[in-house]
């Protein structure tokens, strides 16, 4: 009995060995696949007045804010211009843009002016979603009369997934959120 | 071993001195022994109700003189064995009653042979240990292992939501708190507030809890604390058994149940087997006010257990699996640190939501395979030596609402798969007088893949290896331990400079010392006081090394620190237990110094991204101090009324600049009266428990750091039927509780909602358990 004890215990030995032996080389080396996940990396703002075309964007390669370059917006007093924005994941080389005008009913940019500028830039959505409210896409921005100055032009995409769009109010899902210096000549 | 014997002698003489009242001439003698042919010497042999006692000699002789006639419940207790106790009656002149004693199959001392004896209770562990037992377990089925913890002191949950929540002991959890299911450390994934453990709530275990630093007996992690779940002994009896549990609760229309069934095998005795599943289905959870949208989840569990019982060594596996998928509220997928504060200013969800069963992202799934085979072989002399080895593979999806393309309900954000390999053997000795001791060697393979590109954690490979000896000293009323560890652990890890960068390799290596040394003084019959001093370290974690990018529902933008090292801890543990008759009490006050403790600390500038701002925090290391008291009282009048009172008070302090740490449990109390009623015909130990939480509002938290202050205090109600039902020889358990019985609003300090939502509000539970066979 106590000979053959042993036999069991050799046995369990291995068995509690051998899992080791074959798991032991699995690799947790990193394969360098392309990156999957949606990341907008570019805005570009276009500007129209007559035969006057100017792009201003603001570019996060990274999208954590660590190459984080914004482009200054130069303006010219009492000139009406037209708008649009455009998006790009640079990463995966997509636009963004087109994935907002076929969810326009759960986007819309929002255009707020500040600084030394507030009182003289206007912007105004032309374009609409199938509900008749403002999408953003297209705009308009107005410039009174008046001397040279500063300020800034906060450019918000909120994304309407919960929440129903109202037309008026932003949403807690950001997507976007650059604040442009704006220049009056 | 004349010292020894001598010291005996005079406790005898003390112990016989001490009972008043009419002396008796009736004598009982026996003789211990453990199996057939070897005897014990220095068991101690106890009579409780005369508070009369002596110890065996070198031949395992023992006699007591001087006894009443009737009924006598007598105590042999031994280091290293499981406490029997017996019933003797005692006629007149001389009894005679031999005993044999079998060494103790856990590694802290068992208590379930032992409820009665409140020597075992006394001198249970030089640390505060708590355990819920199977029957304990049962009136709390159908919650989390975390939300059962919670009903013993010092115990706090950090919940994301209804659907997850993570044990806090003492203030400290994820990686400072370590979890061994089935003799090895479970290892999920730990990474973030809102990764709960992967464990079965139904699962056949007594579940034991161990306050503060416990680095020698389990390695390199134990620093705030140890779970252990212990399954359950297999059956010897060849008869196929178990039982089925069924459970409702009513706020998140949940349904939950289990089976279970056992037995040994007839054909080969000493084979045992267990087969168990479970399953868990709820829906939103709802506040006083508002359905919390998209919190349901739904979880299939299972088990195998299969176990030989030999002549001189046991063999034990087990299989264990956790399957989950839960839902996280919707509104607290923000963008911006903008979003967060408009939602603050709310003060509520934005958007009414509907009850749904179904899952949306954002949600989790988590898939947890644990396969361990144990056992052990006793040598001739006694001694033994004891197996472990554990295989385990964590697999967990998260599911990000819209940021990918192409579906996001089927393309997870982040894919992480952790195999884990365990191992652990050691010698444990027999007690040679008055000591005994273990040593081991113990070792881990561990690798972590992410299968999608979304980054959390780079991918790492881990080797831990620690060796450690342990050795315990028991006299008379003393007992005394002391034990030393040393661990070493190998990481390479392949980040990916600033998130999306190309891949680098990294390799780290720690190597540290735990220690151990402690006390228990049984300085009366019914009162110990024990005290431990612990030191533990841990590596620092891959997340704390890599973490880059915004943390989800909290818009903060986590930054890892490659250079950060280890954390240790310096526990000072004090605990006085009593047990009484009609009294128990157990209360531990504790000082925790951490050196190089990894938190996270606010950066000076916020981030700017694309997306808007974010606050910025940094890992960085510190030196702190976590004190505090818990405990529990318990009294019973007249057998048919218990009270019992539980509170704890956690205080954590950054050394290094004075400030409050944050998330730091609040105060709190809870107050519980049973009424045990009389039986009625089939009705049997029916009662009826009211439970009263008092939790105050944290005001010790650092400035300025946090987004919103703690939120105010709150007192939550709860009253409960249990009923046991004869039918048959069989039994039908019964009970029906309401939590927060006032539906009261709040919201919990440790929630980490607690910005977007209350925490759910009334709940009715139906539990029934049916035996099988």
């Amino acid at each position: 009995m106590q000979t053959l004890s042993y036999k069991p215990v050799f046995l369990l030995l291995v068995t509690m060995l051998l899992p080791l032996t074959f798991l032991a080389c699995d690799s947790t080396e990193p394969d360098e696949g392309p990156g999957e996940e949606e990341l907008i990396t570019t805005i570009t703002l276009t500007l129209s007045a007559g035969d006057m075309t100017q792009t201003v964007s603001a570019t996060d390669p990274d999208g954590d804010g660590t190459d984080f370059q914004i482009e200054t917006i130069t303006l010219a007093s009492g000139t009406t211009y037209t708008g649009s924005v455009e998006l790009a994941d640079d990463i995966n080389d997509e636009d963004i843009t087109e994935e907002v005008e076929e969810e326009a009913e759960e986007h819309q940019f929002f255009y707020m002016v500040g600084g030394q500028a507030s009182g003289r830039v206007s912007v105004s959505i032309t374009d609409k979603d199938d509900n008749g409210l403002p999408v953003g896409l297209e705009f308009t921005l107005t410039v009174t009369d008046g001397g040279a100055t500063t300020g800034t032009l906060r450019v918000v995409l909120s994304h309407f997934d919960e929440e129903p769009k109202n037309g008026t109010d932003q949403s807690d899902e950001t997507d976007v959120d650059v604040t442009f210096p704006i220049e009056i000549q | 071993m004349k010292s020894i014997l001598s010291a005996c002698r005079i406790r005898l003489i003390l112990l016989l001195v001490l009972p008043s009242g009419a002396t008796w001439s009736q004598q009982l003698a026996g003789r211990v022994m453990h199996g057939e042919y070897q005897p014990l010497h220095g068991v101690h042999v106890f009579v409780p109700a005369l508070m009369q006692g002596t110890a065996t000699d070198s031949a395992g002789y023992y006699t007591l003189d001087g006894l009443p006639q009737g009924t006598l419940t007598v105590e042999y207790r031994f280091v290293g064995f499981a406490t029997v106790v017996r019933s003797v009656s005692i006629g007149i002149g001389r009894t005679v009653l031999d005993v044999t004693l079998e060494p103790e199959e856990l590694e802290l001392k068992e208590l379930i042979a032992t409820a009665e004896s409140p020597g075992a209770e006394l001198n249970r562990a030089t640390l505060s240990v708590s355990s819920l037992e199977p029957e304990e377990l049962e009136k709390l089925r159908g919650q989390t292992v975390a939300e059962a913890l919670s009903h013993l002191a010092g115990v706090t949950t950090l919940t994301t939501g209804p659907s997850i929540a993570k044990p806090v002991i003492r203030g400290m959890h994820s990686q400072r708190i370590l979890v061994l299911n089935a003799g090895v450390p479970q290892e999920g994934q730990q990474w973030g507030g809102e990764h709960a453990p992967e464990i079965d709530p139904f699962a056949p275990v007594r579940i034991e809890l161990v306050r503060g630093a416990a680095g020698v007996e389990y390695g390199v992690g134990a620093i705030g604390g140890v779970i252990r779940l212990e399954p359950r002994e297999l059956p010897v009896v060849p008869k196929v058994a178990g039982s089925v549990s069924v459970n409702g609760f009513s706020n998140n229309r949940q349904a939950a149940g289990s089976a279970l069934l056992e037995s040994a095998v007839r054909v080969l005795p000493g084979l045992g087997w267990r087969v168990q599943g479970s399953f868990r289905k709820a829906g939103a959870s709802k506040t006083p006010d508002y359905v919390i949208g998209n919190s349901g989840f739904s979880e299939l569990n299972g088990s195998l257990a299969l176990g030989y019982k030999g002549d001189n060594f046991v063999l034990n596996s087990y299989y264990s699996l956790f399957n989950t998928e839960l839902g996280l509220f919707k509104g607290a997928h923000i963008g911006n640190f903008d979003d967060l504060q408009r939602v603050l200013q709310r003060g509520e969800p934005s958007v009414q939501y509907e009850f749904l069963y179904s899952i949306e992202a954002p949600k989790q799934t988590v898939r947890h395979d644990l396969f361990t085979l144990s056992g052990h072989y006793n040598l001739g002399s006694g001694d033994r030596i004891e197996m472990q080895f554990g295989l385990q593979q964590n697999h967990r999806q998260e599911f990000d609402a819209h940021r990918r393309y192409g579906n996001p309900i089927d393309d997870p954000a982040f894919d992480l798969r952790l195999t884990t390999q365990t191992f652990d053997v050691k010698f444990r000795s027999f007690p040679r007088g008055s000591y005994f001791g273990v040593i081991g060697l113990s070792g881990m393979n561990q690798g972590s893949v992410n299968v999608e590109s979304g980054y959390l954690i780079p991918n790492f490979r881990a080797l831990t290896g620690g060796t450690y000896a342990r050795g315990t000293w028991v006299r008379q009323a003393w007992t005394v331990e002391a034990g030393a560890r040393l661990d070493h652990r190998w990481l390479k890890a392949y980040p990916r400079v600033n998130q999306r960068g190309p891949y680098t390799r990294v390799t780290h290596s720690y190597t540290s010392l735990s220690g151990v040394v402690g006390t228990i003084w049984q300085f009366s019959r019914f009162w110990s006081v024990s005290v431990n001093l612990g030191t533990a370290w841990r590596p620092p974690g891959v997340n704390e090394l890599y973490n880059f990018g915004v943390h989800h529902g909290t818009a903060q933008f986590e930054i890892g620190s490659s250079g950060i090292g280890g954390e240790r801890s310096y526990n000072l543990d004090m605990t006085l237990r009593h047990v009484g008759r009609n009294s128990s009490l157990e209360v531990s006050a504790f000082n925790n110094w951490m050196n190089g403790y990894i938190h996270l600390f606010p950066e000076p500038e916020p981030r700017v991204t694309i997306r808007g701002t974010f606050p910025s925090f940094r890992y960085e290391q510190t030196d702190a101090l976590i004190h505090g008291l818990d405990g529990v009282a318990e009294f019973s009048f007249l057998g048919f009324l218990e009270f019992r009172a539980q509170g704890s008070v956690v205080r954590g302090v950054n050394r290094s600049t004075g400030m409050s740490l944050i998330l730091m449990p609040a105060d709190r109390l809870t107050l519980s009266k049973v009424l045990n009623l009389p039986n009625l015909g089939r009705f049997r130990s029916s009662e009826i428990e009211l439970e009263s939480t008092f939790v105050r509002r944290q005001i010790r938290y650092p400035k300025g750091v946090d987004y919103a202050d703690p939120p105010d205090g709150y007192s939550l109600f709860e009253v409960g039927y249990r009923v046991e039902i004869a039918s048959g020889t069989s039994t039908i358990q019964l009970g029906l509780s309401v939590q927060n019985l006032f539906n009261t609003v709040y919201r919990d300090y440790l929630s980490r909602f607690r910005y977007f939502i209350d925490d759910p509000g009334r709940n009715v539970v139906f539990r029934l358990r049916l035996p099988i066979g």
